[in-house]
C-alpha cells in the first residue's frame, strides 16, 4: 500500500496536491491562468430524512481532505 | 368639474360620464404603465440572452478539452464488461443540475429521469445526490428520505476539477456503499438540443469480478480502487461539463423566445393603446361638437 493511503488520503486528495503542487510551481505568466482552475465554490450538504443532517462532521470530513 | 356648477339632478348623469371618462382614462394609463413593464422585461431577456450566449461560448470550448475524461472512463467498464452485481441491489443516483433556473426543462429533465426510477418497484434500495439547488426542489417534497447528499453553489461559475473532486470526496465518504450507480446528466448535442443522458457508476466489487479485467494488465487491488476514485471524480466533472453546456444553451434560447414573446406582447399592447387613444379623442370631439349644437 502506498504511503499516501496509509495517512488516510485517497487518490483524488493525493492528485489534486500533486497539482497543487504543479501549479504553484509554473512560470508566473502561466500560474495566474492555472491559479484560477484552483478555486472551488461547491458547498455540500449531507442530508438524512428529507432534511439536511449531521452537517458539522462530514463537513468538516470533506474539508480536511481538501487542505 | 360640471358637477360642481350644476348640483342636483344631472348630477349623477354628469357623474356616471365623468367615472367612464376616468375609466377610459385610467384604462389609456394601465396599458402604458403595462407597455413599459413589458419592455424593461424584453431588455432584461435579452441582456440575459447575450450573457448566456457568452457563457455558452466559453462552456462549449471547456465541454470539448473535458470529453476525454469522459469517454475513457466509460470506455473502460465497456472494455471490461462490468455489469452492476446481481445480488446487491444498492444503487446510487447523482442528479446533475445547477442552482439557477430560466433555462427551459434542463432541470425538470434530469429530475424526471430520477422520479419516474423512484416511483419503480426496488426504490427503497436507490439513494439520490442532488447536486444543483433545482433537482433538490423538485427531488425534496416526495423522495426526500432518498436524498443523502445536496451540492449547491453550481452554475454561478463554470464547474472546475476542484469541484467534481470534492463531490467525488463527498460520496466516497458518504457511508453509503452502492454497488452500482448512475449519474444522471444533460449531454449537450447541439445549440438547440440536448438530452437525458447517464454515465455509468460500479463499486470496486463489482470492477473486480469483471469477467474481461484480464485485457488489462498489471492491475492489484490498490490499483483499482486508485482508478476507481480518479474515475468517479473525471466522471463527475465531465458530466458536469455537459450539464453546464446544455444549460446555457438552454437558456439561450429559453430567453431568445421570451424576448420573442415580450416583443409580441409589445406590438399587441401598442396597437390597443394607440385605439383606446384614438376613441378617447374621437369621443372628446362628440362630446364637444354635441355640446356646441346644443347651444344653438
Amino acid at each position: 500500500m502506498s504511503a499516501w493511503r496509509q495517512v488516510g488520503l485517497n487518490y483524488i486528495n493525493y492528485s489534486n496536491i500533486a497539482a497543487k503542487v504543479l501549479r504553484r510551481s509554473l512560470k508566473p505568466e502561466l500560474r495566474a491562468e492555472a491559479m484560477k482552475r484552483d478555486e472551488s465554490h461547491v458547498r455540500i450538504t449531507p442530508w438524512a430524512d428529507g432534511r439536511p443532517a449531521h452537517l458539522k462532521q462530514a463537513a468538516a470530513k470533506i474539508k480536511v481532505c481538501f487542505e | 368639474m360640471l358637477g360642481r356648477v350644476a348640483p342636483g339632478v344631472c348630477g349623477q348623469a354628469v357623474a356616471v360620464v365623468n367615472h367612464q371618462q376616468n375609466r377610459n382614462m385610467a384604462t389609456l394609463k394601465a396599458i402604458s404603465i403595462r407597455l413599459k413593464s413589458v419592455k424593461n422585461i424584453q431588455k432584461i431577456t435579452q441582456s440575459m440572452k447575450m450573457v448566456s450566449a457568452a457563457k455558452y461560448t466559453r462552456a462549449e470550448r471547456e465541454l470539448k478539452a473535458a470529453r476525454p475524461y469522459g469517454e475513457g472512463a466509460v470506455q473502460f467498464y465497456e472494455r471490461a464488461e462490468v455489469a452492476a452485481p446481481e445480488d446487491d441491489k444498492k444503487e446510487l443516483y447523482i442528479a446533475m443540475t445547477s442552482d439557477r433556473g430560466l433555462c427551459g426543462a434542463v432541470h425538470t429533465g434530469v429530475s424526471k429521469v430520477i422520479r419516474n426510477r423512484l416511483s419503480e418497484p426496488g426504490a427503497e434500495n436507490i439513494k439520490v445526490i442532488c447536486v444543483g439547488d433545482k433537482s433538490r426542489g423538485i427531488l425534496q417534497r416526495l423522495y426526500g428520505k432518498h436524498i443523502i447528499s445536496v451540492a449547491n453553489e453550481i452554475g454561478r461559475l463554470p464547474p472546475t476539477f476542484q469541484d467534481a473532486a470534492k463531490l467525488a470526496a463527498a460520496v466516497l465518504t458518504s457511508g453509503y456503499e452502492f454497488a452500482s450507480g448512475k449519474i444522471i446528466y444533460n449531454k449537450f448535442k447541439s445549440v438547440v438540443s440536448y438530452a437525458q443522458s447517464d454515465l455509468p457508476l460500479y463499486s470496486q466489487k463489482a470492477v473486480e469480478s469483471a469477467p474481461k479485467l484480464a485485457i488489462y494488465d498489471s492491475l492489484d487491488a490498490d490499483v483499482i480502487q486508485s482508478y476507481m476514485e480518479f474515475s468517479l471524480a473525471s466522471m463527475l466533472f465531465y458530466a458536469m461539463k455537459e450539464g453546464a453546456c446544455s444549460e446555457q444553451s438552454s437558456r439561450m434560447t429559453a430567453m431568445d423566445n421570451a424576448s420573442k414573446n415580450a416583443g409580441e406582447m409589445i406590438d399587441k399592447l401598442t396597437l390597443t393603446f394607440n385605439r383606446t387613444r384614438q376613441a378617447v379623442i374621437t369621443r372628446e370631439l362628440i362630446e364637444i361638437i354635441s355640446g356646441a349644437a346644443a347651444l344653438d
